[in-house]
């Protein structure tokens, strides 16, 4: 009974997954499912299609730029709520705050900003509300790998001789190793796939993929969104499935029992 | 004989390949209390399971009140079960705990209330109705699970390792107090436990356990007294193992060149090796000579308030543990020579446990 | 400490400046056809009341009232299976597909469900796409994620042995359910419960693609007013109200179960 009940629960989760990519290699303009035949048509148009290829460019530049700040200053805070003894729960509240606000109150608020600063032609806000948004995920990940960490290796590593930048170079950061890369992920797939706010504040020059993908299937109903759908799922299972199976994630969010 | 409330036969229940229990056959008989004892590992726990329907056996059957009840889920079977975290349910009050048994058998309403006063009265624990378990310390929250798994009247009570989360002294206490109140009930019993003294203490019979089998059955003194294998008689109490040669029927010879007389011991055959145990405060330390006495050579001594434990070294290098009872007559020290008597009734023999046969 | 946390408390600046600047425009007076704005006023605020806004409202709630039950339903059986499967083979497939719809963006996820409630897959009997239905079929869809990894992760701390202690006291599973494990995982329901309806609350892509311009829930009318009419103190005292609400409940949450209220 449960069993059956969640095979079809997970069937509900999954077919809009299938269907996509079913539809995405369908020959012709027209939705169809099961596909007519077979063709990589549409994966030609995701790649030649030249508000697809800017939107592309856009998003590399905005999930690095956004990363390369994220990881860093995340890294710190975490490191810091991880050490410290008073205030920890307030500064935590404070730095995951932006999780619970609502997209459209960013998008609108970084909009109005944006303006404001007469800096909405350039990708500096994009890249300014993707950091705020990816910081959370990125100081929850290390934080938590850093919680479990002994402070006393690192005095270990002084009294055998190491300076403190070596102490942490050489015992730390290879400690939060785990932690570092499930940040990494974390912040590169919410980067990659942030919509709402992004739409607020991009314009057609500056604009990531998810909005040149809401552009479009807006406007037009071929299988275009499809294949870059495909594309977009096959990337993000894969980074999961390594995820699972190198970093444990049933341990992230699950009470395992001996 | 009793008639027979439960029963396992050629019960064997394997985990993933391991076998936790290997083609038992157990009877617990009215109004008994029979422990399953040994060590972790040794399958008790797998046994009360199969009895109690979480686990099926991989084959066998098992009967309750002589039906056939190997297909019959847990909530089916009509039993009683402490568990060792007592698992009383948190979201429920300690009156709701106890009830819940009585409502899954749709009790009338007065007399769930009635019944759960009487369980509730039986251990103590009137006045705490209303608590939550939490509130409750680990000794009545041990008798609230007592009381839940009695309240209903069940046919057979599970125990399984109910006294392990108290602290000794009111292990202790909880010990006595879980005897009378099943003596009391008269409900047939079956125990869980790693704990000898709590088995000796407690049980009408033992089955020790051993790998997935039942090493020895026994009522608490044929257990201690007449060990079966060398496995039951280190386990429960201490002893020392003696090997030799039986030159007759009442006579072993140990490797040092002593003989020794043995009484109460069946079969011997002239000419065979035998081991044989004996309980460390069974041994005197004598002056005299009389029969049955060997010289010995203290190895290490051990001061224990009651008694000192001496650790002796006999002829062949046998080692042999000797209880001398505090005031020790003279200071031991560690190379001093003793003579040691060995009673004659003092000896058990011993099989050679199964799993050791092909060693 | 201080020198470690500062970077980021620089960033969390920087985004409270926008949400600033947000608040600030909600109280401005909107100056039709033009960016400018004007005095201080609350009209932005007494327009929600307006009977062109209200519907909106109304139907958020609603809907989001669907979305969390049904979400809550369809979603507890294969958080019970996740947590309680011994295989870890089973629990990773779940935990994967599971995971997976969490990690994909809102846009694919979105557009999956137009083409299946568009007749792509089969004919439906009623319209679905750019109804109130389909929008709530995409809605539980999103959300389920969420809720089963609240829901598993409550019930993965409810130790079985109170699932045997009541079976052996007589209880079927489906009793053992009602009396033992439901209530024990209440926590999880209700966490989940409210952090999916705040969510809902401020959806945005789901009812975008899957309303077609026909449903339109707070989000969308924040868009509207924002980026279609350029009436920014119009958007942001909606965006405001969302925030204030999603703020509220949240709180409530964190009040009832002390946790972070996402798990990243």
């Amino acid at each position: 009974m449960l069993r059956l009940a969640v095979l079809l629960l997970v069937a509900f989760m999954t077919l809009p997954t299938v269907v996509v990519i079913a539809v995405s290699f369908n020959p012709t303009a027209i939705l169809s499912f099961p596909p007519s035949g077979f063709s990589w048509r549409w994966y030609v148009n995701v790649l030649t299609y030249p508000q697809f290829q800017r939107a592309m460019w856009n998003s590399l530049v905005v999930t690095l730029g956004a990363v390369a700040v994220a990881m860093p200053v995340g890294t710190a805070a975490a490191l810091a709520l991880a050490r410290g003894r008073r205030g920890t729960s307030l500064w935590s509240t404070v730095l995951l705050s932006p999780l619970v606000v609502p997209g459209v109150a960013a998008g609108l608020g970084f909009l109005i900003l944006g303006a404001a600063l007469g800096l909405l032609r350039s990708r500096v806000v994009l890249i300014a509300a993707h950091v705020a948004l990816v910081l959370p995920f990125v100081v929850r990940s290390v934080w938590v790998s850093a919680r479990n960490l002994d402070p006393t290796l690192e005095r270990a590593a002084a009294s055998l001789g190491a300076t403190p930048w070596r102490a942490f170079r050489r015992v730390t950061l290879p400690l939060l190793r785990p932690g570092l890369v499930a940040a990494l992920l974390f912040a590169v797939i919410v980067s990659l796939n942030e919509f709402v706010v992004s739409l607020f504040i991009s314009t057609r020059l500056t604009e990531i993929l998810p909005v040149a993908m809401f552009t479009y299937v807006v406007n037009y109903t071929d299988p275009t969104i499809a294949a870059l759908s495909t594309l977009f799922i096959v990337v993000t299972f894969v980074v999961v499935w390594l995820a699972d199976r190198f970093l444990d994630l049933g341990g992230v969010f699950l009470h395992h029992r001996g | 004989m009793a008639r027979a409330v439960v029963e396992l036969v050629g019960c064997t229940r394997d985990y993933a390949g391991v076998r936790a229990v290997a083609d038992l056959d157990l009877t617990v008989h009215e109004g008994e209390l029979l422990s399953l004892l040994g060590p972790s590992g040794c399958g008790k726990t797998t046994t009360l399971n199969l009895i109690a329907g979480f686990v099926p056996p991989t084959a066998g059957r098992v009967r309750i009140d002589g039906q056939d009840v190997t297909e019959r889920p847990a909530h089916q079977r009509g039993l009683g079960m402490v568990f060792q975290s007592y698992a009383l349910f948190p979201h429920l009050s300690v009156f709701e705990n106890v009830a819940f048994g009585l409502r899954e058998r749709r009790v009338p309403r007065a007399d769930i209330e009635r019944r759960v006063r009487a369980a509730l009265a039986l251990v103590r624990l009137d006045a705490r109705a209303e608590h939550r378990p939490s509130q409750l310390s680990g000794g009545m929250q041990q008798r609230v699970a007592l009381a839940r798994a009695l309240v209903y009247e069940p046919r057979v009570l599970l125990l399984d390792e109910p006294l392990a989360a108290l602290d000794k002294k009111l292990r202790e206490e909880m010990r006595s107090e879980l005897r009378e109140i099943q003596r009391s009930v008269g409900i047939t019993t079956v125990f869980v436990t790693h704990d000898q003294a709590e088995a000796l203490g407690l049980s009408d019979r033992i089955a020790v356990m051993r790998g997935g089998r039942i090493e020895q059955l026994g009522t608490p003194r044929e257990i201690y007294e007449r060990p079966a294998t060398r496995f039951v008689a280190e386990f429960i109490g201490a002893s020392s193992v003696l090997r030799g040669q039986a030159t007759a029927v009442d006579r072993v010879r140990l490797p040092g060149g002593e003989t020794v007389r043995v009484v109460g011991i069946d079969g011997l055959r002239e000419g065979e090796a035998v081991e044989l145990a004996i309980r460390p405060e069974r041994v005197r330390v004598t002056g005299e000579a009389a029969d049955n006495v060997v010289d010995a050579r203290v190895v290490g001594v051990v001061y224990q308030g009651v008694q000192t434990e001496v650790t002796v070294e006999i002829g062949g290098g046998q080692r042999l543990l000797v209880f001398v009872p505090e005031p020790v007559p003279a200071a031991l020290a560690a190379g001093q020579a003793l003579r040691l008597h060995l009673p004659p009734t003092a000896f058990m023999r011993l099989n050679p446990a199964p799993g050791e046969a092909g060693r | 400490m201080r020198l470690l946390l500062t970077p980021a408390v620089l960033v969390v600046a920087v985004f409270a400046a926008a949400l600033g600047a947000l608040l600030r425009y909600s109280v401005l007076e909107f100056v039709p056809g033009s960016l400018q704005t004007g005095g201080l006023t609350l009209a932005n605020f007494t327009g929600i009341m307006s009977r062109q806004y209200l519907g909106a409202v109304w139907d958020t709630v609603v809907l989001s009232l669907a979305t969390t039950a049904l979400t809550l339903v369809a979603s507890y059986p294969v958080a019970y299976l996740l947590a309680r499967t011994r295989s870890a083979r089973a629990r990773s497939i779940l935990l994967v597909l599971t995971l997976a719809p969490f990690f994909t963006g809102a846009i694919v996820r979105t557009y999956a469900w137009v083409l299946v409630l568009g007749n792509t897959v089969v004919t439906w009997p009623i319209p679905m796409l750019f109804t109130a239905r389909g929008v709530l079929v995409g809605l539980v869809h999103f959300s389920m994620p969420t809720m089963i990894l609240l829901l598993a992760a409550a019930i993965s701390h409810i130790d079985p042995v109170y699932e045997r202690a009541a079976a052996s006291l007589g209880a079927s599973p489906a009793r053992v359910f009602w009396r033992v494990t439901l209530p024990l995982s209440m926590p999880g329901v209700v966490s989940g419960s409210v952090i999916v309806f705040a969510w809902t609350l401020s959806a945005f892509a789901t009812p975008e693609l899957l309303g077609g311009g026909r449903v339109k829930m707070i989000a969308n009318v924040v868009r509207d007013l924002a980026l279609d009419s350029f009436n920014w103190p119009g958007g942001a005292a909606f965006a405001v109200f969302a925030l204030a609400v999603t703020l509220l409940l949240l709180a409530a949450v964190g009040r009832l179960t002390a946790g972070p209220a996402r798990s990243a």
